[in-house]
């Protein structure tokens, strides 16, 4: 079990929270994160990641606690967060500096399959620096995948390319949580859909069980969320 | 082979079982022959943006139908004798039905259904 | 270590104008000295080495606002990246400090440089002892007492500002905290002077009386006995332990916030 929620809840004076919330990750998965505004799911990604401390319930990340594990976990958030004087390889340096799994080679690779330009992040479109974040997340060998809204705010080609390298970079022993708002665009990936509502579990499903039973991915969502 | 080859609707049902349609329709229509390369999985999971469990499990399925195999290090292969012919009859009758039904709901007779097909076949 | 290493280069890359800057301001202090055209030289000298002390007092100054960025980075989520980085709050939190302190001591020592050119102006000559002691001892004092524990005051205070911005009203707190500053400041400069020279002084410049006998002639009896009384105690060495020591409770505390915090 990659991380383990029990009984979890957030509280805070932001909008955001999650309340009593229990859910298993294990290894080899690619979840769906999915919920409206305000539903938890950056919170629920970020207790995981180790930013936020659980207020009650037990969080467990490999076995130990979340910050404790933190280098063993890929967090890429929704806040634009690289120094606008950097460079592609200003980041190569600070990732390998900081982060015995970063790849450099591979790091080289995606900058080319996900076309970022080598320039400083001022100069770079949010679409640009959108990839280049992901570049360096996917860059590093880890075994769990946190990302928050990877695709929001980018641009329809960026997106497409940004979902294919997920597909090409992911290892089947590897767990990747992913909350989106393009539902649609990002449903061929998700082994399981996790839909939160007001901070609580609202349904967690196998994807392609909703489409035997005749829907999908986005239709649940409307169904559930609405 | 390229995205448009493949046809997928995310609505239309698992994904997994689209696969194997989107095969046998290649296969019917001779854009895959027997002996054939398929992609691997991850190079069409990439394409289709799908997971690669989904197409591993597709790729199982058929391979459990005795349409594809495996050969190892080299890839994923139509089999030689992948029962093509039984494909491309097992989807007219799918076809055939599919049309039977509709036309019925539409409350038409045998002899218009037929004329219809005719001038349909005639025209194309 | 390889991950100090980089969070330095890190440091260095965020702050280099600032570090340029401040140095580069010392050519503008430097011009500035010599623009002094009064007649009588210990007026010329006495003004010039206020403009040195002035230039050592902004110096300050500029240094915390260098240190205490993190609150714009927090903004940005700069300080995310970083929180969820391999590498101990301590780690971080020591980075930052000691690039400060490398760019503190290169311009504290060439005020100490300046202070030597300007007493060359002067006409005073100082022997090798008294020289180093002018540019590496003084500006070593002097940085131990003022320099390091200020600004590791600083960054306790923006970290712990920055850290709970999140889980409550963080400003309450910092602002405490800063309100506070030059009460704590007083409190500690009377219970220092209380405590000085318990310990055997440090004796500093023995030898620049002389040589300003030499310049300006003999002085006046007073002043005599509180060369001869200065002389022999030398600089409190107390000063220097308890800035040395809180400097480092300070940054302790700082690198343990950082690593419990949340972002």
């Amino acid at each position: 079990m990659l991380a383990r929620l029990q009984n979890v809840t957030k509280r805070y004076r932001t909008t955001e929270g999650v309340r009593d919330l229990s859910l298993d990750f294990p290894e080899g998965e690619i979840v769906g994160v999915l919920g409206l505004n305000g539903s938890g799911k950056s919170t629920m990604l970020k207790l995981i990641a180790g930013l936020l401390f659980p207020t009650a319930g037990t969080l467990t990340v490999f076995g130990g606690s979340a910050r404790g594990n933190r280098s063993r976990t890929v967090f890429l958030g929704e806040t634009d967060t690289l120094w606008p004087w950097m460079t592609p390889r200003d980041a190569c340096r600070l990732m390998t500096g900081l982060y015995p799994d970063f790849e450099p080679h591979r790091f080289d690779e995606l900058l080319d399959v996900l076309d970022v330009p080598r320039r400083k992040t001022k100069a770079m479109s949010k679409g640009e620096r959108g990839r280049l974040r992901l570049a360096m997340a996917l860059a590093r060998s880890a075994k769990l995948y946190l990302l928050d809204e990877p695709l929001a705010g980018i641009d329809l080609l960026s997106r497409e390319k940004i979902l294919m390298s997920l597909v090409r970079e992911w290892h089947t022993d590897e767990t990747i949580l992913l909350s989106t708002h393009e539902v649609a665009e990002a449903e061929g990936l998700f082994e399981r859909a996790i839909y939160l509502r007001d901070g609580r579990l609202a349904l967690d499903v196998p994807a392609e069980q909703l489409r035997q039973q005749g829907g999908s991915v986005v239709q649940t969502f409307k169904e559930v969320l609405a | 082979m390229t995205a448009e080859t493949w046809v997928l609707d995310l609505n239309a049902g698992p994904i997994f079982e689209q696969i194997g349609k989107n095969v046998r329709m290649q296969l019917a229509r001779g854009d895959l022959v027997p002996g054939g390369r398929l992609p691997s999985a991850r190079d069409l999971a990439a394409t289709l943006s799908v997971n690669p469990n989904t197409i591993v499990h597709a790729y199982g399925e058929l391979e459990a139908q005795g349409i594809i195999e495996k050969r190892r290090g080299l890839g994923t292969f139509v089999k030689e004798d992948a029962p093509v012919e039984t494909m491309r009859m097992d989807m007219l009758k799918e076809i055939a039905e599919t049309f039977v039904n509709e036309v019925r709901q539409l409350g038409v007779e045998n002899a218009e259904a037929m004329a219809a097909l005719k001038e349909a076949w005639d025209a194309g | 270590m390889k991950s100090l290493r980089t969070l330095l280069w890190l440091e260095h890359r965020r702050s280099w104008v600032w570090m340029a800057s401040l140095l580069g301001s010392l050519a503008f202090w430097a011009w500035g000295i010599k623009q002094v055209r009064v007649m009588e030289v210990g007026e010329r000298l006495g003004i010039r080495a206020g403009l040195l002390a002035m230039a050592a007092a902004v110096g300050v100054f500029v240094l915390c606002l260098m240190i205490g960025r993190i609150r714009a980075e927090t903004r940005h989520g700069q300080y995310q990246v970083l929180l969820l980085t391999p590498p101990s709050g301590y780690t971080h939190v020591a980075a930052r400090y000691l690039y400060a302190i490398g760019v503190a001591l290169v311009y504290f020592i060439t005020i100490g440089f300046l202070y030597w050119w300007i007493m060359a102006l002067a006409g005073i000559h100082l022997d090798p002892t008294t020289l180093i002691e002018l540019v590496l001892a003084v500006p070593f004092y002097a940085m131990c007492i003022t320099v390091l524990p200020l600004l590791a005051w600083t960054l306790l205070l923006m970290v712990f500002i920055s850290a709970y911005r999140v889980s409550g009203p963080g400003w309450v707190p910092g602002t405490v905290m800063l309100l506070g500053t030059p009460f704590v400041f007083r409190w500690l400069g009377e219970g220092i002077v209380r405590v000085s020279y318990s310990l055997p002084g440090w004796r500093l410049f023995a030898n620049a009386p002389a040589a300003l006998i030499e310049r300006f002639g003999q002085p006046d009896p007073e002043a005599v006995l509180e060369i001869d009384r200065f002389l022999y105690l030398g600089v409190p060495l107390e000063p220097l332990l308890i800035m040395l020591a809180l400097a480092a409770v300070m940054l302790v505390i700082a690198g343990r916030i950082w690593q419990e915090v949340e972002a």
